[in-house]
């Protein structure tokens, strides 16, 4: 791949059609991760508008624990009624935010053109990129800076090939 | 950092959450929505009306601080940019802010209302960053 450029506001980077498909797919994860949290039954957007019948306890899952962090340290009720109200749209924002780097990706590849991002679909790639790297560290069990955590080689490349796309991203942005 | 404004939104919007919400002090609720808790905390009348201590309560109840916490998976540069982007530092601050973060382990970003700081924890948990709020004194 070629990193990423700017053209005006908007961002631009040609990926292969291989890393297209592999990151498309580490998103369609992401979004069957969280999707674990954001049941879509019948009435959850409403209950989701009202801001009733969300979680009252963190995720058991290291990942999802990581991308869905207590508001409060030490104070298990005020985290409890917190989450209770925001988890989950916290989760379907995640969730927008990896099915527009979805789209993008399939786009690209669709009209064999290079990746050409707005503003606004930045944003969605910034986050979903930091979601997506949290996730991993969190089964690679990176615990400290400079840690390469433990096993998986692929997983751990994937790992750093994604902070080297976000690192070129928040570089041209800034 | 704080103003009687935010006070005054503060005690406009609660109306909307009571009784479910964690911005709700527990010994403010059957106060909620009346007209003349706006117009005493932005006017002198305040000490005439027999709820003071209450008021006074809600006042000792800010400021409340935002706190980013470490981790050993977002990029330096990616903080600081979440830092100045959202909460519109100069890069210096940004830089200075995310370092912070990085050596001592976390910084205060923010400081103001209970609400306030619930607001920018989630849209710090939207960035991805682990954050959490906390009254100012603890």
């Amino acid at each position: 791949m070629i990193p990423f450029m700017a053209d005006g506001a908007a961002v631009t980077c040609r990926f292969t059609t291989g890393e297209s498909t592999a990151l498309a797919d580490l998103a369609q994860q992401l979004i069957d991760l969280l999707s674990e949290r954001a049941p879509d039954t019948a009435g959850s957007v409403l209950f989701a508008q009202l801001g009733i019948g969300g979680e009252s306890s963190g995720p058991l899952d290291p990942a999802l624990a990581r991308l869905l962090p207590d508001a409060y340290r030490g104070d298990v009720e005020a985290a409890s009624e917190h989450r209770q109200l925001t988890e989950r749209s916290l989760v379907e924002r995640k969730i927008a935010n990896a099915r527009v780097v979805i789209a993008s990706l399939d786009s690209a590849i669709l009209e064999r053109t290079e990746l050409r991002l707005e503003p606004s679909e930045v944003q969605s790639w910034l986050r979903t990129l930091t979601d997506l790297r949290l996730a991993l560290a969190a089964r690679l069990q990176i615990a400290d800076d400079g840690d390469n955590g433990i096993g998986d080689d692929e997983a751990l490349m994937v790992y750093n090939w994604l902070g080297y796309l976000q690192g070129s991203m928040v570089e041209v942005i800034e | 950092m704080v103003g009687v404004a935010q006070l005054v939104e503060r005690w406009l919007v609660e109306p909307d959450v009571a009784g479910s919400s964690p911005v709700v002090h527990p010994n403010l609720n059957s106060q909620v929505g009346e007209v003349w808790v706006v117009e005493s905390i932005v006017s002198t009348a305040i000490i005439a009306q027999p709820d003071v201590d209450r008021r006074e309560q809600l006042i000792a109840d800010v400021p409340w601080v935002t706190i980013i916490w470490n981790d050993p998976v977002n990029l330096q540069s990616y903080v600081a940019y979440v830092f100045r982007s959202y909460f519109g530092f100069s890069r210096a601050e940004a830089e200075r802010r995310m370092l912070l973060v990085h050596n001592e382990g976390k910084a205060v970003v923010a400081t103001g209302a209970r609400e306030q700081m619930e607001r920018h924890v989630e849209a710090m948990h939207d960035f991805g960053l682990w954050a959490t709020l906390t009254r100012s004194d603890s």
